[in-house]
């Protein structure tokens, strides 16, 4: 089943300026982990946005479940003045779920994060790395098949970002959901993704595609890889797809 | 629940498992330096993810220090005490020294002589009570008119563009310069009193409604917005709420320009069936040239001041301000 579909799709926001998006081809499967990948000016939050309905292209076509996306920020911009459980309870209550259900189903959500014992704290008292948690449960709560993350780790310091990179994929494997993650980072990129998407800059166009399948999940594509360890295989990988987007970067320099 | 828990603990055996078995079978091990990092985390026990995120987790989290009540003493309490003590002392040595005339500085006993007179006769009382009724239910109305004004304007750019200008002039206007004209509409009765409190009080709130509803940072309506909120569930769920603070601070504002209106009209406008406020007093210590009497009522006004935005105004503030982690847990 395919969950997101783009076809030459483009955007341009006036005629002055050259378009931020152009023929941009995609096709994510349900339930895929799609990393989108590329320099800053890319498009790629554009290209996000568009997805989630908050801005119409000026080309092409979308096809996108019609319940929508849910959709998670660099800033966890979690509601100040609520708690951390009724942050999810709100979203749970925009999407119409009964007020009986949702204390529980909140609660689940916040147990899915690990934040069970933090449900009645407020967002200053969490850390920058619980705050982007409970965004995650608060997207959940939304119950959406597409989860779409625009760069939700690039603010956490490097510990943090590496368990939650572990976080995210086990609670990826735990839901099912179709995830569309935006990052900068080659490494964050490869270690999350099944699919490696790499993006030009100005204008924004997939410019190459790596597979990370084959080497995660070896026993599924018989592969017999087993001479060198995973991790060796994804730095080499991670070494080749910076190699790419640098080539991409340096085209700008003239 | 329980199926996310062993796929999460599974994760980092299975990470290791791949240098460490697989790599063992098949090739001749150059994994020295890996291998003694790799090994305590195998001995760390099945729950490591779990425990690791805890204790960052537990790390990461600012306890939260309830400042004691010694503590609020020293620092909040005894040195504006001192400071009050020491002027009162400076007070009185300026007068014992100088030895003036008593009706034109008169000194703090004198005062406090005064003070108890005009408490006894029922004056200051009377006139602290129908001051502070007309503040409050004066403040009451602003806000009752302010706020839904405030709104309008902060929602409807169209508006917003036609009348801000106009609202933050009338900011600017002391409210005291209503009173001639109050005097001419309403004669001297109460509303010309209520109308200059009024015209003092409503711009402030609706300024601190707009500034508020200005400071919603935008990724905050863009959650609401990705989370399915519009309209009326924009408003009142996200809109509303992150603008209290700013409502707030425009309430306290207006409160401190509804009661210096409201001793300005007082002042200003005596008699008729107006009733008698601490205004009222002020005048009148100053038609007798009794500067005890002016004292007195200034001191009254001063403290009214002091003490709403003490006991009412400041904790609220403080409260709102504190569960948004806006106020430093020491300030």
């Amino acid at each position: 089943m395919t969950a997101i579909r783009l076809d030459g799709l483009s955007k341009s926001f006036g005629p002055a300026d050259g378009p931020v998006l152009e023929n941009v081809d995609l096709t994510v499967e349900q339930g895929q982990f799609v990393a989108l990948l590329g320099a800053s000016g890319c498009g790629k939050s554009t290209l996000l946005n568009i997805v989630a309905g908050l801005e119409e292209p000026t080309g092409g076509s979308v096809t996108v479940p019609s319940e929508g996306a849910a959709l998670m920020f660099q800033d966890a911009a979690l509601f100040p003045w609520l708690s951390a459980r009724r942050n999810v309870e709100l979203a749970l209550e925009l999407r119409g779920v009964p007020r009986a259900e949702r204390r529980e189903r909140a609660g689940e959500l916040l147990r899915l994060v690990r934040l069970d014992h933090a449900g009645e704290k407020r967002p200053h008292e969490l850390s920058g790395g619980m705050r982007q948690r409970v965004a995650l449960a608060r997207a959940l709560a939304q119950d959406r098949e597409v989860l779409l993350m625009d760069e939700p780790f690039s603010a956490l310091d490097a510990i943090t970002r590496d368990l939650l990179h572990d976080e995210l994929l086990r609670i990826w494997r735990a839901t099912g959901r179709t995830i569309v993650f935006i990052t900068h980072n080659v490494g964050e990129a490869v270690r999350l993704g099944q699919r490696v998407l790499l993006m030009s800059s100005r204008p924004g166009r997939i410019v190459q595609e790596w597979d990370t399948r084959p080497w995660k999940d070896p026993d599924a594509y018989g592969f017999e890889g087993n001479a060198q360890s995973l991790d060796d295989t994804l730095g080499e990988l991670t070494r080749t797809i910076t190699a790419r987007l640098r080539e991409e970067i340096s085209r700008h320099a003239r | 629940m329980r199926d996310d828990t062993a796929a999460l603990q599974a994760s980092p055996a299975v990470r290791g498992a791949h240098p460490a078995e697989d790599g063992a079978a098949a090739r001749p091990v150059p994994a020295a330096p890996s291998a003694p990092v790799t090994a305590p985390a195998a001995t760390a026990g099945p729950s490591s993810a779990e425990a690791e995120l805890a204790g960052l987790d537990a790390l990461q989290t600012e306890r939260t220090r309830r400042t004691s009540a010694a503590e609020v003493l020293r620092t909040k309490v005894g040195p504006p005490a001192v400071a009050l003590l020491f002027v009162l002392l400076l007070w009185q040595l300026f007068v014992a020294v100088l030895d003036p005339r008593p009706d034109v500085v008169p000194g703090p006993f004198d005062v406090a002589r005064q003070f108890g007179a005009l408490v006894s006769d029922g004056s200051v009382l009377g006139a602290l009570g129908t001051s502070l009724w007309r503040g409050i239910s004066g403040f009451l109305i602003a806000v009752a008119v302010a706020t839904p004004l405030g709104l309008l304007v902060a929602q409807w750019q169209g508006l917003r563009n036609a009348v801000g200008p106009l609202i933050s002039g009338l900011q600017v206007l002391p409210s005291v310069a209503w009173v001639p004209a109050a005097i001419i509409w309403f004669g001297l009765s109460d509303a010309t009193v209520y109308f200059v409190v009024l015209m003092g009080a409503i711009p402030s709130i609706v300024n601190g409604m707009l500034a508020g509803v200005d400071q919603i940072p935008p990724q905050l309506r863009r959650a609401g917005h990705v989370l399915g909120a519009s309209g009326w569930t924009m408003a009142s769920r996200i809109v509303l709420p992150a603008a209290l603070p700013g409502y707030v601070a425009g309430l306290k504002q207006g409160w401190a320009f509804s009661w210096r209106s409201l001793m300005g009209a007082e002042l200003i406008a005596i008699g008729g069936s107006i009733g008698f406020g601490l205004g009222s007093l002020l005048e009148q210590g100053r038609t007798v040239s009794n500067m005890a009497v002016v004292m007195v009522a200034v001191l009254a006004i001063l403290a009214v001041g002091i003490l709403v935005e003490l006991l009412f105004f400041n904790p609220v503030e403080r409260r709102l301000l504190r569960g948004r982690g806006l106020l430093g847990h020491r300030s």
